[in-house]
């Protein structure tokens, strides 16, 4: 149903314009724009998570795959996408007096992207892509809650995409026409949306088995990038990549995203695009390589979180040890 | 009591509110206890099976142990696992299950420090660790850096207050929502509360183990817990081993806050990642080299969690809005606030505009600029209030100046289908003042409904109901000019229902124009009817030239017998309706073939040639012009209130009795009694400056509501105002039997209902002297003086002819004598 409530923005794009000049006159130009994947094939990129930002959540996190490249200035657009995306975690609470009896804990996801996330706007509705996307949220956390302890609850866990990840560079999608799509946007997307539900859900202190995290990788293709990479043997120049971006690779063959559970050795979910063919198993592994990556971050920021949250007990296991280090510090705070 | 309490007492609190049931239990359980001796017996001997039961180490008082048995009613199983659940909080339960496969010290060490924390804890210490809302590391800003701006206006040092900034509270977020977690939520975290710190004080107890066997596997349990960094842990577990070796206790938790978390170094930390890495990763042949994978935040990430800004960099992230400009110096060093706004440069322009355009009319300070705020101030208020600036005319004096061409008013009356709208469509139609094509066209339309003969009628009549019916129903004003005066037309309807339209035209009119039918018995029937109703009309409007124009002689085919029958028969009775003779003029003609309208018929139409007198239009041409009342004060019946546009929002239309009036004048509007101003004044449709009495003008007014004006209402002059009126005392004509009765008292178009109160009179219809007094009735044709009564008030005057209406018929004209 068309959205009648709101004043709906005009159709469009939310960035910069492209200037015909810019398309016309210099093909070259253009591609000059094209940005490249300097990253080593299984390096990934570097990763911002903090949790505790929403006060009004029980826990609540913040993703973000910050851009750290230099610019090059030459366009307003920029060449990729930096992923933006903020979590929060409602409950556990009681379920409404209405909903029959649950012996264990329901999940609830969400996953909404803004009307201004990607270039093209969405509405203010949640569309097909973004309800995959909650189910697939919900199965990758499902096994990880301990469900059982938390009868007759319920917990929402909502995840708001601020700036997603493009499904291809925007030169492709003016010269080639929309043909591009291909929705390989929304495995990173999906990844980034499992580790940060994961960082809130432990900032909320519901009882899980293990940290799960989101990994991504793909099998790509770039045809003036012969031999750049590692033939997977799959095709003449195709390899795999982790934590592909999109916009950096002319042609994705297949992108595999897995919820993992680095502790335990468990996948909770997976999720493959694209024709892999015999390499399927092995782009898996390498998704999984990408999310226990993904898990020393998280570990590492659930532990601060941690710290921060619970310093005066560790303080005081600790201030002997610190006390004539800092007290001049914590004189200040008063 | 506990009733009252828990009602005192929030929601919130109703954890505290249930250890209040608990206490009160407890007391009844001892009240209980000490009342029913012969248990005692089962009581002691329960405790010592107890404590048999229990470990030496936990050290359990025998009242506790008292109050379990209670509860369980003997049952020593149940007690000691209810005393051991009890105590299992505490690290003495893990250390009890150390015990059986583990050594003592470890058991020694762990068993102090339980110790050290109980006494803690029933001292000010909480047991558990209460967490606090984290706040973050940049929060704590030092005053002077704070402050640094403001001048401290010489205040000695001495006196000078220590300023503490609070950190930020709540810590930089997300703004909105309440803090308030839900109860589930606060069990959850009351549990979770209490993991932890059995937590802290099992790894404290394995920090201790720890350090005296290092390489124990306590160590990977640890490592697992995973509290501290594993270097930090490392320095830990030395020191404490150094500390603890002497003194075998750990250090006591003091109320020190926990210093400022360490900032993170940026540097990777690659062998530390490599640790952290779990082993079960998949054996692969190719294992990734985990670098650092935590990025610094972005602006806007910065921005949201509220830390410092990042270091400028010297090439700002791709993506950043103002990273394409920043390093340009004049972007660098402009001042974008120097100048004025544009919306400064618009406004000051408009205003210039504004005043240049209202110059004129400011006439106060029109040519000085105002010198400070007051006089702008009042400047101000002059432009708010368009006052609308009269030309001080005398318009006596324009109006001689001008040499007008004569004015006349003339209102056409007659029996309803008598052709008073055929006739003046015709007299149009034939000075080309309706032109062929709108002529052709209304003939076309008439034909479409069987009508033809209506063509000319339809110059008259625009409403669509008049049209559907063939009637006038309003009077409809039209305008055309002969060599010697321009004619305003007030075509009256004819019939009946529709008098008091009729009258309002004809109290607008100079003089009048009979239209009547001459073929067969319209004529007598028309006599019997509205022409002469009609005729007595403006007889007592004051009217007192007559062209009687006789109609639709083409079907008698111009017989002078007949116009000469009619002629006589209209004299006569005209003359009784106090006509003056040498003010009736008969025009024979035939309005639908236009013989003797304005053309002289031709020999052939009428037989013998008998008529030789003057058209219609050269017997209007010669009628006398009314005198204009121009010295007397101004008054003006509004026959028409409209809405002229957005200019003029509001306007009126009448006839000028008399006085005259200009733009810019102050006038009165009564019954209502508000005042409006004249912002222009239409005559015939052009602008002018000026209306004199006669004169039918349009004023478009200001400062009126619309509701003040209707129809009929009086537009006086304020220094000569009319006089809103109860009662009156009139001379009448009467045209039907007068008695003391109700009536409908009209003025022009204004109408009011009344009562005759008095029949004062009856007074000789030529001398004016009293022939009776006190009548009981009042004949018809007799003249009469009486006293009305209105039930409203209306604006009336001496010398105001009023007409008196009952039941649809016309009973009475008067002159208004007293009021």
């Amino acid at each position: 149903m068309a959205d009648r409530r709101r004043i709906n923005a005009p159709s469009g794009g939310t960035s910069a314009p492209i200037f015909a000049s810019t398309v016309v006159k210099n093909p070259k130009f253009l591609q000059s724009l094209r940005p490249t994947r300097t990253r080593q094939p299984d390096q990934l990129r570097k990763i911002f998570l903090k949790t505790g930002l929403t006060p009004s959540a029980s826990g609540s996190a913040y993703l973000e795959i910050p851009l750290l490249l230099p610019t090059t200035a030459q366009s307003l657009i920029p060449s990729r996408s930096s992923l933006k995306l903020t979590c929060a975690v409602h409950g556990p609470k009681p379920l409404p007096r209405s909903a029959p009896f649950s012996p264990h804990l329901l999940l609830t996801t969400t996953v909404k992207f803004a009307p201004f996330a990607a270039r093209a706007r969405r509405g203010y509705i949640r569309d097909s892509s973004e309800r995959d996307l909650g189910v697939h949220l919900e199965t990758a956390l499902r096994g990880v809650v301990i469900g059982e302890r938390w009868p007759k609850s319920g917990v929402d866990v909502i995840v708001t995409v601020i700036e997603g990840e493009e499904d291809g560079w925007w030169g492709d999608d003016i010269t080639a026409g929309a043909n591009k799509g291909g929705g390989w946007g929304l495995m990173s997307v999906l990844a980034g949306c499992i580790t940060v539900a994961s960082a809130a859900i432990a900032d909320a202190g519901i009882d899980c088995v293990d940290l799960v995290t989101g990994g991504v990788a793909a099998i790509v293709r770039n045809p003036d990038a012969k031999g750049k990479g590692r033939d997977d043997g799959n095709g003449e120049d195709s390899y795999t990549v982790l934590d592909p971006c999109p916009a950096e690779h002319q042609e994705i063959i297949a992108t595999c995203v897995v919820g993992y559970l680095a502790g335990r050795d468990e996948i909770t979910e997976l999720w493959v695009k694209g024709e892999p063919g015999a390499t399927t198993e092995k782009l898996v592994d390498r998704a999984v390589h990408a999310a226990s990556a993904t898990a020393t971050v998280l570990r590492e920021v659930v532990k601060e979180a941690v710290e921060l949250k619970y310093r005066d007990v560790i303080g005081g296991l600790n201030g002997g040890l610190k006390a004539s280090t800092f007290s001049s510090e914590v004189e200040m705070a008063g | 009591m506990g009733h009252q309490r828990v009602k005192a007492l929030d929601y919130d609190d109703d954890l505290d509110s249930d250890d209040d049931y608990f206490e009160e239990g407890e007391g009844d359980g001892e009240f209980l206890l000490k009342l029913f001796t012969p248990t005692q017996k089962n009581m002691r001997q329960g405790t010592i099976e107890v404590k048999a039961a229990l470990d030496d180490s936990i050290s359990i008082s025998d009242k506790e142990i008292e109050e379990a048995l209670w509860h369980y009613f003997y049952d020593i199983t149940k007690s000691v696992t209810y005393l051991k659940n009890k105590h299992a909080p505490m690290p003495t339960k893990v250390a009890a299950q150390k015990k059986s496969k583990q050594v003592s010290r470890f058991d020694r060490a762990a068993n102090s420090a339980m110790n050290t924390q109980v006494q803690n804890a029933s001292g000010t210490v909480s047991p558990y660790p209460i967490p606090q809302k984290p706040s973050l590391e940049h929060a704590i800003i030092s005053a002077a850096e704070f402050f640094k701006d403001v001048p401290w206006l010489k205040v000695p040092p001495h006196r000078r207050g220590d300023i503490i900034i609070e950190p930020l509270y709540p810590r930089g977020g997300l703004l909105g929502g309440s803090s308030k977690p839900s109860k589930l939520a606060a069990l959850a975290a009351a549990r979770k509360k209490k993991l932890e710190s059995e937590k802290n004080s099992f790894a404290a107890a394995a920090a201790v183990d720890a350090a005296e066997q290092p390489t124990d596997k306590v160590v990977s349990l640890l490592d697992r817990l995973n509290i501290k960094g594993q270097g930090k842990q490392d320095v830990a577990a030395n020191v404490t081993k150094n500390e603890i070796s002497s003194a075998s206790v750990l250090p006591i938790p003091t109320l020190r806050k926990y210093p400022a978390r360490r900032k993170r170094s940026s540097s990777p930390r690659p062998a530390e990642t490599r640790e952290d890495k779990p082993a079960s990763v998949p054996a692969s042949d190719n294992l990734i080299e985990i670098l650092d994978l935590r990025a610094p935040p972005s602006t806007f990430a910065a921005t949201m969690i509220g830390a410092h800004r990042p270091e400028p960099r010297a090439q700002s992230p791709e993506g950043s809005m103002f990273s394409l400009y920043a390093n340009r110096p004049e972007v660098a060093n402009a001042n974008p606030f120097s100048g004025p706004s544009p919306d400064d440069i618009v406004m000051n322009a408009q205003a210039k505009g504004n005043k240049s355009k209202k110059g004129p009319l400011k006439q106060p300070n029109g040519g000085k600029t105002p010198s400070n705020l007051a006089d702008s101030v009042s400047s101000l208020t002059v432009e708010e209030a368009p006052k609308v600036k009269s030309k001080n005319l005398n318009v006596l004096e324009e109006f001689e100046k001008s040499n007008m061409k004569r004015m006349a008013n003339f209102v056409v009356i007659g029996h309803v289908d008598h052709g008073k709208s055929t006739l003046m469509g015709r007299l149009l139609y034939d000075l080309k003042v309706v032109d062929q094509r709108s002529v052709d066209k209304l003939r076309k339309e008439a034909e479409n409904i069987g009508k033809s003969s209506f063509a000319l009628a339809w110059v008259m009549d625009q409403t669509s109901e008049e049209r559907s019916r063939g009637i006038t129903v309003d009077i409809a004003t039209n305008y055309f000019e002969t060599e010697k005066t321009r004619f305003t037309i007030l075509d009256a309807p004819g019939h009946r229902d529709f008098i008091p339209n009729m009258i309002a035209g004809a109290s607008q009119a100079d003089f009048a124009v009979l239209v009547i039918d001459a073929s067969g018995n319209s004529f007598e029937s028309g006599l019997k009817g509205q022409t002469k109703e009609h005729a007595l009309l403006v007889r007592s409007m004051g009217v007192q030239r007559l062209v009687i124009a006789v109609n639709k002689m083409d079907t008698v085919e111009w017989s002078q017998a007949r116009f000469n029958e009619i002629s006589q028969q209209m004299t006569a009775f005209l003359v009784a309706a106090s006509f003056s003779p040498k003010n009736l003029a008969f025009i024979p003609c035939a309005g639908l073939t236009g013989e003797n309208v304005i053309k002289p018929p031709l020999e052939k139409v009428i037989p013998g040639n008998w008529y030789s007198g003057p058209t219609l239009v050269e017997a209007l041409d010669a009628s006398e012009p009314a005198k204009r009342a121009l010295s007397l004060p101004l008054r003006l019946t509004i026959s028409d209130v409209f809405r002229g546009g957005v200019i003029h929002p509001i306007s009126i239309s009448g006839r000028l009795d008399a006085g005259s009036l200009q733009i810019g004048d102050s006038v009165l509007a009564m019954p209502s009694g508000e005042t409006a101003t004249i912002k222009s004044v239409e005559i015939e449709g052009m602008p002018a400056d000026w209306a004199v009495a006669g004169q039918i003008a349009t004023l478009h007014l200001a400062d009126i509501d619309p509701i003040h004006l209707r129809l009929g209402d009086i537009i006086c002059t304020p220094s000569a105002p009319i006089k809103n009126v109860k009662s009156f005392t009139a001379k009448i004509l009467a045209f039907e039997h007068v008695v003391p009765m109700s009536v409908d008292v009209y003025r022009g178009r204004m109408n009011a209902p009344a009562r005759v109160s008095r029949l004062v009179a009856v007074l000789n219809k030529h001398s004016g002297e009293v022939e009776k007094k006190r009548p009981r009735i009042v004949q018809p044709g007799a003249v009469a003086r009486i006293v009305v009564e209105l039930e409203r008030e209306m604006p009336l005057e001496v010398g105001t002819r009023v007409v008196f209406r009952a039941d649809g018929n016309t009973i009475a004209a008067g002159l208004l004598e007293i009021s």
